[in-house]
């Protein structure tokens, strides 16, 4: 355990405009639906700038905070994507803990999204280059594929 | 007269339905530990217990970034004015010491813990029953100077024995600088603080061990070894294979740089699990 924390956080949204559902037909009976969702974007890196690689991520719904709502890993570079249930409103925390470093972070979502951030753990300048780049216009698109065989 | 009565209980009914309804407090004041946030009788509580834990560095022993394999017979801390507090929004370190909460409780008493006791995981440093249920995200003590019992006179006392090579050196040191500790929630395995009516919820103060000798499977470079003083400079203060210091035999003998050292780790000291606190000396 040391001074390390996680220095990045959260959110990027997704500013999309209404799209309907793609369905591509294709051979043998594969049926694929591609919607864009709004989605949140964890990057996590300790003080010194090195991705949090393979931390475990954690996720907890408003409401529940015992129960984990997901559980994965961030990847090689401190990334790691959810989409949260726009049907569970309020405050959304994700735990970001890797050998012996960790932190909480929430986010709320209201009926129109993700509204933002709350205890990052973010420096000033931190939160005001998050809130720059969210902002700016950001990222973050999930793609969820719903296949049914033939 | 009985009308007088009457409208006077009727206030002080409402006067104490504020106190309980408004409960929520922002301060940087010192906080009472004995004030906790009163509940009355029909509202569901549970216990709340505070405990302490130095980790498996502190009960199974740890190997320093330099190569000494220590082992701890005793490592006691003293704590006092240890508060839990529900906050919304959760309180974040970031914000300072200004903490906002909507309920605390307090544990009254100075206690002295043995982290390094193998039964300690965690230590019970003490409970308050009939504690509010809710979420308790935040906590914030002290360690002070032992006014009694086996640490007497000091903040933490460490005893034990590092070896390396074959060289084997007993130490005892002995701290006395007072510090206050705050954190938000508990970051671990679980999660920790949340109390449900007639329940029991653990609040945890963590002490990383770790911070003072460095690891020896961390590289030298990783943040934390940089940070950490090792046992070396202690081990170079060694008289016929041991050494009992105080915080004032250190500043004396160790180097300018590993003594600021060692200042700095005192206030990294203190954790809720893997989280942060800030922290400052008080004496």
């Amino acid at each position: 355990m040391d001074i390390a924390r996680i220095t990045t956080l959260i959110v990027a949204m997704a500013f999309l405009l209404p799209v309907l559902p793609v369905q591509a037909a294709m051979a043998h009976g594969v049926d694929v639906t591609v919607t864009p969702r709004e989605a949140v974007e964890v990057v996590a890196s300790f003080d010194g700038g090195d991705p949090m690689s393979g931390a475990q991520v954690t996720v907890f719904a408003p409401g529940d905070p015992a129960e984990p709502w997901l559980q994965g890993t961030a990847d090689e570079e401190g990334r790691f994507y959810f989409v949260p249930d726009p049907a569970r409103p309020g405050t959304w925390e994700v735990r970001v803990r890797q050998a012996g470093h960790g932190e909480i972070i929430r986010l709320e979502v209201d009926g129109s999204g993700i509204a933002g951030t709350t205890g990052t753990g973010l420096t000033a300048l931190q939160k005001v280059l998050m809130a720059a780049a969210v902002g700016w216009g950001a990222i973050g698109t999930a793609l969820y594929f719903k296949r049914r065989a033939a | 007269m009985g009308m007088r009565r009457f409208r006077l209980t009727t206030m002080l009914a409402l006067l104490l339905v504020g106190v309980l309804v408004f409960a929520g407090c922002a301060t940087e004041e010192p906080i009472d530990p004995q004030a906790t946030t009163p509940v009355n009788d029909d509202i569901p509580v549970g216990t709340l217990v505070f405990v302490a834990d130095g980790e498996e560095h502190a009960r199974e022993g740890t190997s320093s970034k330099d190569g000494w394999d220590i082992v701890f017979e005793h490592a006691y801390v003293t704590l006092t004015d240890i508060i839990a507090y529900q906050t919304d929004p959760p309180y974040d370190v970031e914000d300072g010491w200004s903490i906002e909460y909507d309920h605390m409780v307090g544990l009254p008493g100075e206690h002295t813990v043995d982290l390094a006791d193998p039964g300690s995981d965690p230590a019970t440093v003490g409970a308050v029953q009939e504690a509010l249920e809710g979420h308790y995200n935040a906590l914030s003590w002290n360690i002070v100077r032992a006014g009694s019992g086996p640490a007497e006179g000091y903040t933490m006392i460490f005893i034990g024995t590092a070896e390396k090579d074959g060289e084997s050196v007993d130490f005892t040191l002995r701290f006395d600088r007072e510090i206050a500790y705050q954190g938000g929630e508990y970051v671990g395995d679980v999660r920790k603080g949340i109390l449900e009516p007639a329940g029991e919820a653990e609040m945890e103060m963590t002490f990383h061990f770790d911070h003072f000798f460095g690891r020896a499977d961390k590289d030298a470079d990783d943040p934390m070894n940089v940070d950490a003083l090792g046992f070396d400079p202690l081990a170079a203060l060694a008289t016929d294979g041991a050494i009992d210091m105080s915080m004032a035999d250190l500043e004396e003998s160790l180097e300018a740089g590993d003594y600021a050292k060692l200042e700095a780790i005192l206030l990294h000291f203190g954790h809720v699990g893997e989280g942060h606190c800030i922290a400052e000396p008080l004496t």
